[in-house]
This record gives structure tokens, sequence and C-alpha cells, in this order.
């Protein structure tokens, strides 16, 4: 799905080329569980168990039942294989999750599965001892065994995809800052033309690969204060250096007038980043939270239209704020859905939703392709913003999936 | 994940919750429509029990924060359902049920002991405060029962949209809604707790379309309670439905077998107005004809042909000039059942200011008009045509929201959910 629809987008846009690449490599891996949360009745059928048995394709059964005080399974020993936790929360009222553990390793996760719902979760599990985790309950602890010869498993390890997602972002952020670094040489070349209009689209076209970013060029703040401030109450707009000061003379002034200085200091500036990201590494609840710090720009920067208060191309920022975000989630979710396929379709699917409203904001006829941040009416923002937050809120849940898988 | 360590302050929790219950599982048997006794008036075992954590039974025949004794503050908002997936709405409306029934005890809503890595269940402002008699109650707007979740048939026909009243300046973001939850608690930061507690659980499913603060109740809902003053200064509710009154509140506020609509039964209807009232012009009217607007004496909030508030108006009463001592166009003529067919209405309503309205620089404060009754096709409808019609207060007030909703009957126990009988 990702896939897809960065092929579309870089079809769009010649500027995001790279990341359809990425999301292919991040994309191969399919779902292995699937989660479908549905309101019982109140006659609960009990689903049948199937006995322990080496081998074989036969999908086993484990029935987990919450209650006020008690997470209960019907057995404490399983065939190893295919297993379909079928988890029913018949009244216990917290807000409630369910976790299989390998020690303290999380294998799956049921989140939010309120009282009179259930909801069932798979997994394949190899032979070994295992626990329910049920935070709450007096017993919140319940260990289970799994015997017999481990079913082939499709795919690689959460593990092992959550370390591969490291190491392709860390290509990814090579990737976007060589990119910054390439589109603001023409930048300064046209600040030290005469051509404000080609400054102002080489201004355009360097902005996005900062933004997607963003949560890693922050880590060091001299740059991020030399490349990316704007000027605090108080300050005049002469106090500071970067994009900003660029933004200000060309599209406030609309003057070229003292901006190459501004320019010399903020390709030197991208050049240095360009240095200091090159080894970084990341652990997998880095690009969680990554991600969602992405989003918190998009709700506390670019929604205000404080960003690019000059040029209101905001929603051009805000967009590859969300690219960025896109680009962590979409390396997380081989490795996110086998631990919780509930979210992780969810989170993607809201991503989908947020990408619809962005594509409604859409104006070839503007430069940056979006239309401009005050032009959107109240409505629109809302809007926006609800779109935003509908992601913003299950994403923040997953780093702590993540940390220990 | 440190599992064992998580565990032990939920434990902890736990047990505060099994208290809990038994205090007010205790209490249900002695207060009226699941009310637990004020202070003063509750027995000392489940006193004893509770301690200062005052909470209102959440599971029962009807729902709590109608009949309950108004508490002192609201928070009031009305949410639009985002999804189209019935499945999700479900799942949200079990959560939320699930969140309501913690919140009234005065628990967060899911485990006190979360991962460091993870945001934090419960927002938390409302740890260690008493629930301050919190109810919540919830219901569901004529904008819920169209195609999307094959609802329509589903709709109740008391449950109508109401028509334009005379004088009507209603603002479409301030009015209706496809849910809505009104949080009553004596304490304003536990109501408030509930609103972002259930906008957070709600994202991606639901947004808050619109919601209002209120501040000092402006309806005694019970013989225990005073009557409490509006902006006007007067004393508002005196003639109102009150909890210990059984066959009023069966006659006037719960939905019975006369509904079309089965999932209704147990229920009612909820009636919003925000009402702005022109405070500076009002202000500087002159007390007699105040009197004249309301139809009460502004000091006792005796009715004008009365001594004593409690005094029954009589409306037919001349002065020696042989004009109507409650004159034909004062608000409490035009309100009373006597005018009304025997119509009551059940209020509910608060105080709000939203501050400076900083086109006039006049203050945007008035008072949000809740009521609850069986059928509002009888009750609210009729009564607010003749007033938008005739009433002297028109002069000083401007309805700039509204909405209408469903509210369906209580929970029976952990497990059941808002609408769970609606969507069975």
């Amino acid at each position: 799905m990702h896939a897809h629809l960065s092929a579309a987008r870089a079809a769009q846009s010649c500027s995001r080329g790279v990341r359809a690449s990425l999301f292919r490599s991040a994309g191969i891996l399919g779902c292995v569980a699937v989660f479908t949360a549905a309101a019982c009745s109140s006659a609960t059928k009990k689903a049948s168990t199937t006995a322990p048995a080496s081998g074989g394709a036969e999908v086993h059964v484990v029935n987990v039942t919450m209650t006020g005080d008690e997470c209960v399974a019907d057995r404490a020993e399983y065939a190893a294989g295919a297993l379909t936790f079928i988890i029913e929360n018949k009244d216990a009222t917290g807000i409630k999750e369910v976790e299989i553990l390998q020690g303290e390793r999380i294998l799956g996760e049921k989140e939010n599965l309120p009282p009179g719902f259930k909801s069932t979760l798979s997994l394949d599990l190899s032979a070994g001892d295992y626990a329910l985790f049920c935070p709450g309950a007096i017993n919140s602890r319940v260990p289970f065994t799994v015997t017999g010869t481990r079913a082939v498993q499709a795919s690689g390890s959460t593990h092992d995809l959550l370390i591969k997602a490291t190491e392709d972002y860390k290509s990814y952020v090579v990737e976007q800052v060589g990119l910054l670094v390439k589109y603001t040489a023409p930048l300064l070349a046209a600040l030290k033309g005469n051509e404000v209009a080609t400054a102002q689209a080489a201004y355009i076209a360097a902005r996005p690969y900062y933004e997607r970013i963003e949560p890693v060029a922050e880590k060091f703040s001299d740059l991020d204060a030399s490349i990316d401030a704007r000027p605090e109450t108080g300050q005049t707009i002469d106090q500071i250096t970067g994009f900003h000061r660029v933004e200000y003379g060309l599209f406030t002034l609309k003057s070229l007038s003292g901006l190459a200085p501004v320019g010399d200091r903020l390709l030197s500036d991208v050049k240095a980043l360009q240095a200091r990201t090159s080894d970084l590494t990341y652990q997998p609840a880095d690009l969680a939270n990554g991600a969602t710090a992405l989003l918190e720009e998009v709700s506390s920067g670019k929604l205000t239209g404080e960003e690019e208060a000059y040029s209101h191309i905001d929603l051009l920022d805000m967009q590859a704020n969300v690219e960025g975000s896109q680009q962590l989630f979409a390396l997380l979710e081989a490795g996110l859905t086998k631990i919780d396929p509930d979210t992780a379709t969810t989170i993607a699917a809201r991503f989908t939703a947020l990408d619809k409203v962005v594509d409604g904001f859409r104006d070839t006829n503007d430069p940056s392709g979006l239309r401009r941040y005050d032009t959107l009416s109240a409505e629109e923002t809302k809007n926006l913003q609800e779109a935003v937050l509908a992601v913003h809120d299950p994403l923040s849940r997953v780093a702590a999936k993540v940390v220990n898988a | 994940m440190e599992g064992a360590d998580r565990a032990r302050p939920e434990a902890l929790t736990r047990r505060r919750f099994l208290t809990s219950v038994g205090a007010s599982g205790a209490a249900v048997a002695v207060g009226t429509g699941g009310f637990i006794a004020g202070r003063m008036s509750r027995p000392s075992e489940v006193q004893q029990v509770a301690g200062e954590r005052e909470s209102v039974a959440f599971y029962g025949t009807h729902q709590a924060g109608i009949a309950t004794p108004a508490q002192d503050r609201v928070a009031f908002a009305a949410f639009d359902v985002t999804t189209a997936d019935a499945g999700q709405l479900k799942a949200l409306l079990g959560t939320w049920s699930a969140a309501a029934s913690r919140m009234t005890l005065g628990l967060p809503i899911g485990s006190a002991g979360a991962a460091a890595q993870a945001p934090p269940i419960d927002t938390g402002e409302a740890l260690d405060l008493s629930p301050a008699r919190l109810t919540i109650t919830v219901g569901f707007g004529s904008s819920l029962f169209d195609e999307r979740f094959g609802l329509a048939k589903k709709r109740p026909a008391a449950l109508v949209d109401l028509p334009v009243f005379t004088g009507d300046t209603l603002d479409p973001g301030k009015s209706n809604g496809d849910l809505c939850v009104q949080a009553c608690s004596d304490d304003p930061q536990v109501a408030f707790h509930v609103l972002r507690n259930f906008a957070r659980l709600a994202r991606g499913v639901a947004v808050m379309r619109w919601s209002q603060l209120g501040f000092g109740r402006t309806s005694s809902t019970s013989v225990r309670q005073q009557t409490p003053r509006n902006l006007m200064g007067f004393k508002d509710g005196t003639n109102n439905v009150k909890a210990e009154n059984s066959s009023e509140l069966a006659d006037f506020v719960w939905v019975g077998d006369e509904t079309d609509q089965a999932w209704m039964r147990g229920g009612s209807y909820c009636v919003t107005r925000r009402i702005r009232m022109t405070i500076e012009t009002w202000d500087n009217d002159f007390l007699g004809d105040q009197e004249a607007v309301i139809g009460r004496t502004k000091s006792s909030g005796a009715p004008l042909t009365g001594k004593e508030e409690f005094d029954e108006p009589d409306l037919a009463a001349k002065n020696m000039r042989g004009e109507l001592v409650i004159p034909a166009d004062s608000h409490i003529r035009l309100a009373a059942p006597a005018t009304n067919d025997g119509q009551k209405l059940l209020r509910r309503g608060y105080s709000y200011t939203d501050g400076i309205d900083q086109r006039s620089g006049l203050l945007d404060a008035g008072l949000f008009f809740i009521a609850y009754q069986k059928d509002p096709r009888r009750q609210f409808v009729p009564i607010q045509r003749r007033l938008a019609a005739g009433d002297a207060l028109n002069e000083y007030i401007r309805h700039t929201g509204s909405g209408v909703f469903a509210i369906p009957p209580g929970l029976g126990a952990p497990g059941d959910w808002y609408g769970k009988r609606l969507f069975g």
C-alpha cells in the first residue's frame, strides 16, 4: 500500500523519488497476524480447543477471558505452530491490553479491548515457555507452555525486522541530508544571482529535505538554531540566520539584498549537518519516537502557520514532516505487524486518510504544489488537525511496543 | 518491558477499586436514583467506607446525571463520528462506557503503571481528586441515525430535529452532533477530565464538534437542594421536576412503553440550548421591570402574587388597575405547566461565560440550558414555541446553540455499553 502510494507520489514530484525505493524495501514482508474486534453476543460461544499435537498445519485456539480481577486461559499447554488467541473482555473496566511475552519480550499485543467485546490475535509459536500478561489483573502473568515441533516461519523474527528497519533509516537520513546539501547549493547560487523568483523556487525546493528528518537534525541544537530558527518575541529578523532569514528576504521584502552571506552560512551549516549525521545509528524505539516527533512538528509548528510565516508554504513543510513520519512507520510496520497487527493496520489506514486530506490541498498553479497556508479556512485547518491527531495517537504507543522486541 | 514491576501499582489500584465499588453498591439501596446522599445525610457506614470519595452509582436502570441532584459544574460536549466503520464506533462506545465506570469512582481510566516508553493511558489531572459526585451521561443525536451505520430504522420518532424558533440565532458550530457527553461534578477539573479523555479515546473515530463548560448550576433537581440563581440574579428552577418525585419522573422524564423504539425504554431526551444573555443591558434595567419580565421577586424568588419562593403563582390575579399581577408576557407565566397542557421539563442548566466577545467588548455569558424529558414533541418544542413568540425575556437573551439527543437507558453491569441495545 505504501509502496504503491509513494510510487504515485514520486511520479508527481521528482523531489520524492528516493522515498519509493525505501518504502518498497520495507513493504516486502506481509502480515503474519490478523486482528478482528467484534462485539460479543451475550451468549459467548467457546471456540473448540485442539489438543496439543506436533507439527501439522492445524491452527490451535487459546481462549483467554478477562474479568474484573482475573485473566484466564483455558489451557496451560499448547502445540507448537499457529496459535489463535481468542481474547474476550467480559467485565474488566480499565483500558485493557493483553500481551504475549517470552521472558520480557513482547511477541504479540492487543490493546484497548473494552468489556463486552472480544478480539483475536494469531501468532506462530515454537516450543518454549511463554506468558500472557494482563496488566491490572490479580494474576497479571499467566504462564503457558508450547510443546512439539515448531512450524516453519514464513519470515524473519520481529527483532531482525526491527534491526533491519533501523539500518534502513540510517540510509534514509544519509540520503535526505545529502539531498538537502544538493538543493541548498542552487539556492545559494540564486541568492547570488539577480532573480527573486528563481531564488524563491530554489527555497521551496530545498525545504522538504530538512523537514523530513527534522527530529534528527534537532539533535544538533547549535546547527538547528542557525539553520531553522525563527525570530522570537523581541528579536529582529537580522538577529537570525538560515532558512527563515532567507524566506523573509525573498517573500516579504522580495529582495535578494543581503542574502548572499546568509546563503553561504546556510550551505556550510547543512554540510556540517551532513558530516554529523553520517555515522548516527538508531534503535527501534528511536524510530517510533521520531515518527511521533515529526507529527508534533506538524501540530505545534505548521498547523499554527508559524513555520513559514513569510512564504506561507507551511503545507509543503507539513507534507515533508508527514512523509518523514510515514517513512519511519513504513520501516517499523513489518515488525510492528508481528507484535500488534491491529495497531499497525490502524496507523496505516489513518496515514492514508491523512494523505487524502493533504491531497485535497494540492494546487498545480503554486510553485510548492500546494495551497498557501493563509488561504485555508478554519474548517480546513480543523480537518487537517483532526487527521494528524488520528495518526499521532496510536503512533505514540508504538515505541513501548518495539523497545524490547 | 518490566512486566512484574508494571503490575504492582495497578494491583494497589485494584484494591482501591473494589473498596469503592463496595461503597457505591451499598449506597444504591440507600439513595434514590442511584445517588449517594450528600455528606450530611449519608449513613455513617457508607461515609466510613467511602471516606471523602463521593461517588454516584454508574450502573442502574437510568443513566446518572439526569435525576441526580445537580452538581455544581458541567462539561458538555458533542462529537461527530468520523469513521464509516460501525465496529469502530461500537468499540468506542464500549471504551467510553468502561472509562466512565472508572472515572465516576475516581479511578484513572487505565493501568496507573504505564510503560515509560508509552504515553500514560489516563491524562492524570484527576488523580488524587474525589470524583465529587461525577456523573457521565451519553446520548445520540439525530444525525447518527442516517445511512452510515444502518440505524435509520432505529431512530425514535421523539428524536425530532427542533424547528426554527422565532428569534433563533444559532451557530451550527455550537449545535447538534452525532454523540453527546454530559459530565457533571462538584469539581470542574474532574468534569473536564472526562471530556479530555473521551476526546482522546475517540481519536480517529469521532471528533469533538463543540463543547461548553458551565459553572454554577441554575436548577435544583432535589428537594434537598436550595434553588440557585442564574446570571440574571433570579432564582431558577423553583418549579422543577425533582429527583424525589418518582411519579413526575415517570410522567415527564423517563421513556416508557409508549416509545416506538424498545432500546430507548428507561432513557430520556436531552435538549441543550446555549442562551447568551445581553448582560450589560439587563443590568441597566430597573428592578420593577426585571421582576415583571421574570414574574418573580428578585430577592426572595416568590412569584409576584406570593410571599415565599414556593408559593404557587396565581396566574389569574389582577391588581387594582385590573392588570395581571404576573404579566401576560412574563417568563414564568409562559413557561408554567398550567400554560403548557401541564407539561414540565427536568431542567439541569448551568451558567456559562466564554469571556469577552471581541467584536463588541460585551460579555459572552448566559445560561447553558439543559433539559431532560420523555418526549420533546410534547414538552420542549411547544413550550419553547410559546416562549420564543411572546416571552418578555427575549429582549435580553439570544439562543446561540442547540442540540437534541436521545439518552439511552442506564448500563446494567460491566460488559454493557452505551447503545448496546441500539446496535444489538
